[in-house]
């Protein structure tokens, strides 16, 4: 996509390179502890220095260097149609919902429950249908089914609705090979999904500077596999990490400089996305605030340190703490999604769905989201400038005192020059009384309504869900 | 009446070096160690409790004032006979089985501390065999346990089953919290407390072992 509006750069050049430093620095002195003998055994042989005693990896710069120019600087998150292939590293901002919440907001009664595997297929559905969201994470844990074969189910019922690219955590390397397994019988085997994966992993070290084994036997898997892969620092400042932005951000980066050093020593070559959540606390009472506008400011600067690195970065936007589709919701939602995408994120993560600080996701949340990022595409559209659109000849031929309304010139352009909101109501006074006084809540619930109600199938083709509840007898159907 | 204002401001101000110092020459100068332990550092945490609920100072000063304290009592400590200087209770505090979310569990046991209860933290990941194994060895009033993941809620329930198995569940007092955690679930899995945030913890446990506000 070409911007046509400046980006947002919090910290200047230098102080990125300074906040760089300072990443490479932690790396080199204090170093991440890893919690499992295996992997300090395999960083040592790379070259780090390893104190078994206390667990800690020490990264010297050389090493790092070496091993961070494996990683590459674009590949593609597929889509299993061709329709929603995402470049990552060619400068286009793709938007995602957020993932693993325990609760929803249910409209139908207005109260809060616990998330079901059917809430899975709804929001992949809703995804599948939500034009400007252009990826599907799992986006909620699943309550009404046994721990066994958890992940066969929920990218199952993923990938049954929505053919766009689903993303989601595993839990562990069982959970990791589920979803492998199953991929790859879509795809039509290992070598396919490899070669055009449309399904990727988050995984997250524990910050301060931990990486826990789960996280790396999920991260080699993928690494692998060709799975792409993020390993998402979570660090939150004045809680896990200091109370100032630029020391949140040096931290945050020597924690997911690891993590993908990690995965490049481990499987060179690993498409691992530069990905963190920098988050806040409300320090008056430690409350979390992930709708703040620190948290805004910090997730466009972890843009600007992957970029540092010439790596596809992931970083979050669109967060609230809001616990209904409320005023608040839609100003947080707005500002840190619209500066997330001009700090120019290849993805923007959490942006869509997501309420209440991350614990609960609302299904009319995901379609006003959609209209906040449609919003945010055309901004980052800008203005066109070109002999025809600058429209000479037709201020020419109106001339004084007519109009265009009906011009060749209007027709011709006005479906590809305005972005034409579903929800923002612009009836008139009259108008908006005779027709019940809709707002964009309630013209979230009725696009909701109606894409659950023309969407009832499921996406994968008969034969292959056959082939699949054949060889996956623990699928449970919604 | 002893004046303890220089004493009194650097723990309001979370000094602890400066409050240490002031806390010696008070001993020295013959104060009393219950006068400084009453007047001076309870009197002033008392206030700092206050400007915290009135909103005038945040999380992170009163936590650091809280500490300060426990530095000053340490100081006193050989002037009382054991048992004088009481604990409001000793906490065990873990982040259940299969769960690695630990900074809710950790504000709780800085504000059970900062309000006078010893804490013995388990970290997480803690199986339900550790907890068990724990209480016999630190026989605390009160266990915490704390679970930010729906998914590991049941390790609560698996630990209290376990201290009733292990025949220790009357003696200890039961508090669960967590984001995804409600006070029904406790009521559910018979806890003996809910708490939704570290200040009610603090209040929970209290509550837990009759003391009293008018008390303090
Ligand atoms: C930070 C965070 C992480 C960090 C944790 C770092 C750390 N050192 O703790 C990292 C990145 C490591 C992480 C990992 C994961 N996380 Co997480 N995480 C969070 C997040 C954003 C904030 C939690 C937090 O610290 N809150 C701030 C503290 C102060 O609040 P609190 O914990 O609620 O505690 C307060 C009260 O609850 C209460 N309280 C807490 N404990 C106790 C105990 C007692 C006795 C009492 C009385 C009171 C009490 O008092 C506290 C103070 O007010 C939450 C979302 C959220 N909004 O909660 C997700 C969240 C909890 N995580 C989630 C998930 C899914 C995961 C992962 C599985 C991610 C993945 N890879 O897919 C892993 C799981 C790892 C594991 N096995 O535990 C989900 C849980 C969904 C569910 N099923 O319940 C959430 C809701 C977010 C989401 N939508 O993904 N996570």
């Amino acid at each position: 996509m070409g911007s046509g509006m400046p980006h947002y750069r919090p910290p200047t050049r230098s102080d990125i390179a300074q906040i760089d430093r300072t990443g490479r620095r932690i790396l080199e002195c204090v170093g991440v502890r890893i919690l499992d003998s295996t992997y300090l055994d395999i960083l040592r042989k790379a070259g780090a220095r390893v104190d078994c005693d206390e667990q800690r990896v020490r990264f010297d710069g050389d090493l790092l260097d070496k091993v961070l120019t494996r990683a590459p600087s674009r590949f593609t998150l597929y889509s299993r149609d061709g329709k929603n292939d995402l470049q990552l590293g060619e400068g286009g901002v793709y938007f995602a919902n957020g993932g693993r919440v325990f609760r929803i907001l249910d409209m139908k009664t207005g109260g809060y429950r616990l998330t079901m595997l059917r809430d899975v297929a709804n929001t992949a559905t809703l995804v599948e249908r939500l034009d400007h969201i252009r990826f599907y994470v799992i986006a909620c844990e699943v309550h009404d089914m046994p721990p066994r074969n958890y992940h066969l189910n929920d990218f199952y019922h993923a990938f049954n609705r929505t053919a766009k690219h689903v993303m989601g955590g595993c839990g562990d390397v069982e959970g990791a090979r589920q979803m492998h397994r199953l991929a790859s019988l879509i795809a039509g085997g290992e070598e396919k999904l490899r070669e055009k994966p449309f399904v990727s992993v988050i995984t997250n070290p524990v910050s301060p500077l931990t990486i826990e084994m789960n996280t790396l036997n999920v991260l080699e898997f993928c690494a692998a596999h060709g799975i792409p892969v993020t390993c998402a620092p979570a660090p939150i400042s004045g809680a896990t990490a200091p109370a100032t932005l630029a020391g949140t951000l040096a931290q945050m980066h020597a924690e997911a400089l690891a993590g993908i050093a990690i995965a490049q020593i481990l499987a060179p070559g690993a498409r691992v996305i530069y990905s963190a959540v920098p988050m806040t606390m409300d320090l008056r009472r430690m409350e979390l605030a992930l709708g703040s506008v620190e948290m805004a400011i910090m997730n466009a600067a972890t843009v600007q340190l992957g970029k540092h690195y010439k790596l596809p970065v992931y970083a979050s936007g669109g967060i609230t703490e809001a616990k209904r589709p409320d005023i608040q919701a839609g100003v947080e939602k707005s500002i840190s999604s619209l500066t997330v995408a001009m700090a120019g994120a290849d993805c923007v993560r959490l942006a869509a769905g997501i309420l209440d600080s991350g614990n609960s996701i609302s299904y009319e949340q995901f379609v006003i989201d959609n209209e906040i990022i449609g919003i945010i595409h055309r901004m980052l559209a800008g203005i066109k400038v070109t002999e025809d659109t600058l429209a000479f000849d037709v201020i020419e031929k109106v001339g004084p005192g007519g109009n265009y309304i009906a011009e060749d010139h209007t027709v011709e352009h006005m479906m590809t020059e305005f972005f034409y909101p579903e929800l923002s109501v612009r009836h008139n006074f009259d108008v908006w009384e005779e027709r019940g006084r809709p707002n964009m809540l309630s013209r979230a619930s009725d696009v909701v309504r109606s894409i659950l109600r023309e969407n009832t199938e499921g996406l994968l083709d008969l034969d292959l869900t056959a082939e699949i509840a054949r060889t996956n007898p623990g699928i449970y159907s919604i | 009446m002893n004046d303890f204002k220089a004493l009194s401001e650097a723990i309001s101000k979370g000094d602890i070096n400066k409050a240490v110092a002031e806390t010696k020459s008070a001993l020295e100068a013959g104060i009393s160690a219950q006068d400084i332990l009453n007047q001076g550092l309870i009197a002033t945490m008392n206030e700092v409790g206050d400007r915290y609920s009135k909103g005038l100072i945040f999380v992170p000063q009163m936590l650091r004032s809280a500490k300060t304290m426990q530095e000053c009592t340490k100081l006193l400590k050989p002037y009382f006979q054991e048992g004088d200087v009481v604990s409001k209770g000793q906490v065990l505090m873990g982040t259940v089985r299969g769960d690695l979310h630990d900074i809710g569990k950790n504000l709780v046991s800085m504000m059970l501390e900062g309000a006078g209860f010893t804490i013995t933290d388990l970290g997480v990941d803690v199986a339900p065999e550790i907890f068990v194994e724990k209480v016999r060895e630190v026989e605390p009033d009160i266990v915490g346990m704390s679970a930010l993941l729906s998914t590991t809620m049941p390790a609560m329930a698996d630990t209290i089953e376990a201290l009733q198995k292990a025949g220790l569940r009357k003696k200890v007092k039961i508090m669960i919290g967590g984001a995804p955690v409600t006070e029904r679930y406790a009521q559910k899995i018979g806890a003996d407390a809910y708490g939704s945030d570290a200040g009610s913890a603090v209040t929970r446990a209290k509550e837990l072992l009759g003391i009293d506000r008018s008390e303090e």
